[in-house]
């Protein structure tokens, strides 16, 4: 039995971390619907995709240049970039449909671009698309540095459209629960899944990746003798990679509905981890793309199960990531030992001495990690006394949130308080808008007057309580302290005798879209303090 | 022919690794000469010295000091993407040993003030600064032992902290930016004898690890390991342990750089200190003119390029570019130094100095 097994695996050695990671999604999944009941509502299951989809876009391009023994920082540049470029754009009335295609341009010529500097002055990848980075990201700051809100009806249809999963709904239903779906850029996303599976397995373009990557990326040269299209092959990739940054870049845009130069900050860090994770080698030559999805699932999970948890904080999801990246190159760094030393028997033995110490090696660590972790959070209390955080920020004070104003400004008949602090322009703001369109902004030097249509106020309040779910538990705090420039928001809504408040900080990911969504609505019409000299 | 005789030929200037970053920090210098009227002023109070150049030293130093640690690690052949993050460690472990009463609940209004006393730490300095580098040095150690002996490759190797260190630093502090009142610690950011003090470090750490490099025979060995790994060990150099060296200083360094920004800042920011600073401080040893694949190396080099990194960053926000566009103007000098660096152009140049040679009988 076990020689079947052991034959078994040692046939199909390659799919090993592939397998694992499916695995590990389904048992995290598993173990989390029994631990936190709401996460057995399919609509969650769902919104791993819906909330992922344009990591995993931008994780299928990146599959492929790991896979040719390169890698590309530069995504989360070409993302931002995207995202701001194609706001500024459709604020000036751009067709949207021309602004995509526009955004998919750019991705495809920064790729290009930084494809032919690395085949063609044998530039560092890392370096090229470093400079990538920085360019894309310094040019956001050009067009705009604040955050550009997306009020277009075209992306309005793209990120609303629900698209319902066949055969769920009954299911649903009989639970009681609204019928699942999906949006249309996790559709956007399956599709070039596909088409990346196609021409990496199927095609002899994907033969040529694995040639060029093979053998721990040095086998570029016996790729090159034998003939192969090696410089066409690399650029086109990175120029693959590129066109999948701008796509990347607007489902995002039309996710959040805005654009922000800061937005996707260490985006590409979580790209590279989901490729790792998906089995795919950073040496190069190993991994399927297929992978790469569970790796995007693996990365979702996690975060599902930390915002469930309630008690962990957002950055153990850094953590955990971390750690897990740690054990799939374990892994696989096993594996191509099991590989490499079937021959000789010394060799094995060397081979299971590695072994042995790579284990131990991988237990201590994780069990000093452990530790420190423990002694940290059990020392501090034996230190007695303490204080609640002192938020202030290296570039900007981040003010305490005014709670008792809002709360009074709530008992005075506003139906929402706003409160927005940091910034780059390092901001206080309270805003309050009352039920007939009187908005008065308090920034604690000057006040501010604005009068808005009621119908519309009252039309923006619908919106926010039905269609994003305000009142719902859909939409959660998700305070952390801001990035230096990022402003942090405390919001109050006041309707129909429902109240909630809910903070948040821009400039990261895990704020919901629906609180963009609202934000993006509220913001127009607050009224604009005078610039100070 | 006594032209060849003499050391200081035109040739063996231009081929130094020193260079084309004097060069560029050169010409960089001379267009604020002529941009930024008073760039090169100086200015005398106290005793000590300001002006834009100190500034351009002492915002510097900190990329410096990492890429000291940085051009010993690439020159092995590897790389060390981690440095950002664990800087960002040195800081919070600093801060918490500090300061470490921000941490509970409820703080009564004594403990309060006494807090923000600038005599008060909990800690003792010599402390807080032995327990920030052993710090790093652990951190450079698992990185070391990461490469070294499981043998994974070493841009996925330092990855793994690279991710995980700004998560760690934050668990570290509980989330919260500690602020720093202690000024003898501040001093180390923010003190001046004459220049800024920290390049007083700068200086130190430079003068240790070119005795450790040039006295002694482990600069050789590391430049050995970088060219070839496998023949190194052949001859009898442990190339295991020489690689451990390379990380572990290599974190050393990061720790110091780690106290000299948040001494700088007077927080211990786990987001932001040392955010993408492995990216400048690996461009500065790219800029040195030491090979991303190993091999020979300057230390002084990097440091230069180091400055001109800062130089550039100087220069740009007095002529009011903001920050973040800065960014994309980094990026355009990248391009430009990868131009020049990139064997086309190098080939050019050589074929202009040979065309010369041969014209010129």
């Amino acid at each position: 039995m076990m020689q079947r097994i052991n034959a078994l695996i040692s046939k199909n050695q390659r799919f090993i971390p592939l397998t694992v990671t499916a695995v590990l999604v389904f048992v995290a999944y598993g173990i989390g619907a029994i631990l936190y009941p709401a996460m057995r509502n399919p609509q969650v299951f769902f919104n791993l995709f819906r909330n992922n989809a344009y990591i995993l876009i931008s994780a299928i391009g990146m599959t492929l240049v790991i896979l040719t023994g390169g890698i590309d920082l530069s995504v989360s540049g070409v993302v931002a970039l995207t995202t701001v470029a194609s706001a500024a754009l459709l604020r000036n009335g751009w067709n949207a449909w021309v602004v995509i295609l526009l955004m998919l341009l750019i991705g495809i010529s920064i790729g290009a671009t930084m494809g032919s500097f690395i085949t063609f002055l044998k530039v560092q990848p890392f370096i090229a698309t470093l400079a990538g980075m920085w360019f894309a990201r310094g040019m956001c700051f050009f067009i705009s540095d604040d955050a550009i809100a997306i009020d277009n009806r075209i992306y309005h249809i793209l990120g609303e459209t629900k698209i319902l999963i066949p055969g769920l709904t009954e299911l649903a239903a009989i639970q009681g629960n609204p019928a699942p779906y999906v949006s249309i850029s996790v559709i956007v996303s399956f599709i070039l899944l596909g088409v990346a599976i196609y021409i990496t397995h199927f095609r002899r373009f994907g033969r040529i990746v694995y040639a060029i990557g093979g053998n721990e990326g040095r086998n570029e040269r016996s790729a090159r003798l034998m003939g192969l299209s090696v410089n066409t092959t690399k650029v086109l990739v990175y120029t693959f990679n590129g066109l999948c940054s701008g796509l990347a870049g607007v489902a995002l845009g039309v996710f959040v509905s805005s654009g922000h130069g800061l937005y996707a900050s260490g985006f590409e860090l979580d790209v590279i981890a989901s490729v790792v994770i998906g089995g795919t080698m950073l040496t190069g030559g190993v991994g399927y793309v297929f992978g790469t999805l569970f790796g995007v699932m693996v990365l979702g999970v996690t975060q599902i199960l930390i915002q469930f948890t309630g008690s962990l904080s957002s950055w153990w999801s850094r953590i955990v990531i971390g750690l897990l990246m740690l054990a799939f190159i374990g892994v696989q760094s096993l594996i191509a030992a099991r590989k490499g030393g079937r021959h000789r028997v010394k060799e094995m033995q060397e081979l299971a001495v590695a072994r042995r110490r790579r284990w131990a090696l991988a237990i201590s660590g994780i069990a000093f990690i452990l530790l420190t972790v423990l002694a940290i959070n059990f020392i501090p209390p034996l230190m007695g006394a303490g204080q609640t955080a002192t938020t202030e920020s290296t570039h900007c004070e981040v003010k305490p949130f005014r709670e008792v104003e809002v709360e009074n400004l709530i008992q005075d008949g506003a139906v929402i308080a706003y409160h927005r602090t940091a910034g780059t322009r390092c901001v206080d703001e309270l805003y309050a808008v009352y039920p007939d369109g009187r908005v008065v902004g308090n920034n604690g030097k000057q006040e501010v007057e604005g009068q808005v249509d009621p119908v519309e106020l009252e039309r923006i309040l619908t919106t926010i309580s039905d269609d994003y779910g305000w009142f719902t538990e859909k939409i959660y705090s998700t305070w952390h302290n801001p990035c230096g420039t990022c402003y942090a928001h405390y919001l109050t809504i006041y309707y129909h005798n429902q109240e909630k408040t809910v903070t948040a900080v821009d400039g990261g990911v895990d704020m919901q879209p629906e609180y963009g969504y609202t934000l993006s609505l509220i913001r127009p019409i607050l009224p604009k303090f005078t610039q100070a000299p | 022919m006594r032209k060849t005789k003499s050391s200081f030929t035109w040739r063996n200037v231009t081929e130094s690794r020193l260079f084309f970053p004097l060069l560029a920090l050169a010409l960089i210098l001379f267009l604020d000469f002529i941009l930024i009227p008073g760039f090169f002023k100086f200015q005398v109070r106290d005793g000590n010295l300001y002006g834009s150049l100190i500034d351009i030293l002492r915002n510097g130093s900190t990329v410096a000091l990492l890429a000291i640690g940085m051009t010993l690690v690439i020159a092995t052949g590897g790389i060390d993407l981690s440095v950002g993050a664990v800087m960002a460690i040195a800081a919070s472990v600093a801060a918490l040993l500090m300061n470490p009463y921000v941490l509970g609940k409820e703080l009564s209004p004594q403990i309060l003030a006494l807090i923000r006393d600038p005599n008060f730490t909990w800690q003792p300095l010599w402390v807080v600064l032995l327990v920030t580098l052993l710090v790093g040095v652990v951190c450079g150690l698992w990185n070391g032992v990461l490469v070294a002996y499981a043998r994974i490759q070493p841009m996925v190797a330092t990855l793994i902290l690279m991710i995980s260190g700004r998560g760690i630093a934050q668990l570290i502090t509980n989330g919260v930016r500690i602020q720093i009142f202690y000024e003898p610690y501040a001093f180390i950011g923010q003190g001046w004898v004459v220049l800024p003090f920290s390049l007083y470090l700068v200086a130190f750490i430079f003068a240790l690890t070119w005795l450790l490099t040039r006295k002694t025979a482990i600069g050789m060995f590391i430049e050995s390991v970088g060219i070839n790994s496998r023949s190194s060990f052949f001859s009898g150099i442990s190339e295991r342990n020489i690689k451990l060296l390379a990380y572990t200083f290599c974190g050393f360094c990061a720790g110091i750089a780690g106290l000299v920004a948040s001494a700088n800042i007077k927080t211990s920011d786990a987001n932001n200190i040392g955010w993408s600073l492995e990216l400048d401080a690996i461009l500065a040893v790219v800029i040195g003119g030491t090979a991303m694949s190993g091999g020979r190396f300057s230390i002084l080099a990097s440091i230069v390029g180091a400055m001109v990194m800062q130089a550039v960053t100087t220069s740009m926000y007095a002529l009011g570019v903001p920050a973040f566009a800065l960014l994309a103007i980094k990026g355009v000098v990248v391009i430009l130094v990868i131009l020049l660096y990139s064997e086309q152009v190098r080939g050019f140049f050589q074929f202009i100095v040979a065309d010369r040679k041969e014209t010129k009988p």
